[in-house]
């Protein structure tokens, strides 16, 4: 979101002509900062297999650590997975929905859908 | 002492019961005489171990912790009469600051609308937020899952607290989903956990409330379960602990939620649970 705005700006200005060396300098180190090596995950339960559902649990791999989300759930930072993914995660496993079918068995925490960065 | 069985005054009524069945713990605080709590602390910082089972020798501690007045009338209650004391006692004695513990239901947990023991937990000191006191997750006793899957799980949006006052006890089922919470305050706290166990069969001998309405119960909704689920887990334990047979019999049948409740029996209620005249066949 930020490179795609950041190119918007960059064409502005072009067209005005005030593009110059120290704005591409800038585009290529926010590259870098952006190019971590370390996959990060993010575990959220949600009430229910729709990606606009309520989340109810929520855990974050950072540098390989899972990490406690902030104490209050109020919060935390999606409170749906669309949230999420609209803040760039990409969804790479949904809920296991074969195993959400044994009424009165399978309750676990909801349904949780796994994200990377 | 430890292992003997134990009778006491039932000290909980139809609606606590009930509620324990939802929630699957129930928490008395600071029930415990300040003298009992600090003899307690000072037991524990003499005898560090994970498990000073001697401290269940100590009359001061059987009478005011193990048979406390109002903590062992609430077991009486969920256990019946004649209930087996605990035989081991446990502390986890943790020094803060310290991380937060995964989220776990403890070994040998099993699924069961039967509650034939109980997990009782006791703080003998203030035990605030910042010394890390357990977690839990109301109505997941019911939340069927292995611990070994839990392990990734961090925050859970309907964890509650349970710091507390020193004295305080509270008391679980079994496989209820907890932790220890972070620790950011510097010291020692020490939190006795012990298990009781039944021994008569299960009736409804408690206090019984002849005005409690069992029909439509209301409880806050929990995005744990889906619609009534968990009302259902709830008052099939309720049932097996009054000793009647209940199935669900689906649909609006107790014990499903109603906005503005009728002033009936809820259909599908055990017959000793009903408040009203059972309906007759209207005459033609």
């Amino acid at each position: 979101m930020q490179l795609k705005q950041q190119i918007e700006n960059w064409r502005e200005k072009l067209r005005t002509g005030t593009l110059n060396d120290a704005d591409l300098v800038q585009g290529l180190d926010q590259l870098d900062k952006s190019d971590s090596p370390t996959q990060r995950i993010l575990y959220l339960q949600c009430r229910s297999s729709a990606i606009d559902g309520s989340v109810i649990g929520m855990a974050e791999v950072v540098n390989g650590e899972i990490l406690d989300p902030p104490d209050n759930p109020e919060d935390w930072p999606y409170p749906t997975i669309s949230d999420a993914i609209r803040d760039g995660w990409r969804i790479i496993k949904f809920p296991e929905m074969a195993l959400l079918l044994a009424e009165d068995k399978t309750y676990g925490l909801g349904c949780e859908f796994i994200l990377e960065k | 002492m430890a292992g003997e069985l134990y009778n006491c005054n039932p000290t909980l009524t139809d609606q606590q019961v009930l509620d324990f069945c939802y929630q699957g713990f129930l928490k008395l605080e600071a029930v415990v005489p300040d003298e009992v709590n600090r003899r307690t602390v000072e037991f524990c910082n003499q005898s560090t171990l994970s498990e000073p089972n001697l401290i269940l020798d100590e009359d001061w501690f059987d009478q005011h912790v193990i048979k406390n007045e109002l903590a062992a009338g609430a077991v009486r209650c969920l256990l019946g009469k004649n209930f087996q004391l605990p035989f081991i006692m446990a502390n986890h004695r943790n020094r803060g600051p310290s991380p937060v513990q995964i989220w776990h239901r403890d070994g040998g947990s099993i699924y069961t609308r039967k509650l034939d023991y109980l997990q009782v937990f006791y703080y003998p000191e203030n035990t605030t937020k910042e010394m890390g006191p357990t977690e839990v997750v109301p109505g997941s006793h019911f939340a069927q899952h292995k611990a070994t899957y839990m392990q990734h799980m961090r925050g859970i949006s309907t964890a509650v607290s349970t710091a507390a006052p020193a004295g305080t006890i509270f008391i679980t089922a079994y496989p209820i989903w907890h932790r220890r919470g972070k620790s950011t305050a510097a010291g020692i706290r020490n939190l006795l956990k012990y298990n009781y166990w039944r021994t008569a069969d299960p009736c409804r001998d408690w206090i019984i409330d002849p005005d409690f309405s069992f029909s439509w119960p209301k409880h806050d909704p929990n995005p744990l379960f889906e619609q009534f689920k968990r009302g259902i887990a709830a008052v099939e334990m309720f049932s097996w602990l009054s000793g009647e047979e209940f199935e669900y019999t689906g649909g609006q049948c107790w014990p499903a939620e109603c906005g503005t409740p009728p002033m009936s029996d809820q259909a599908g209620l055990p017959a000793s649970f009903r408040k009203y005249p059972a309906p007759t066949p209207s005459k033609q």
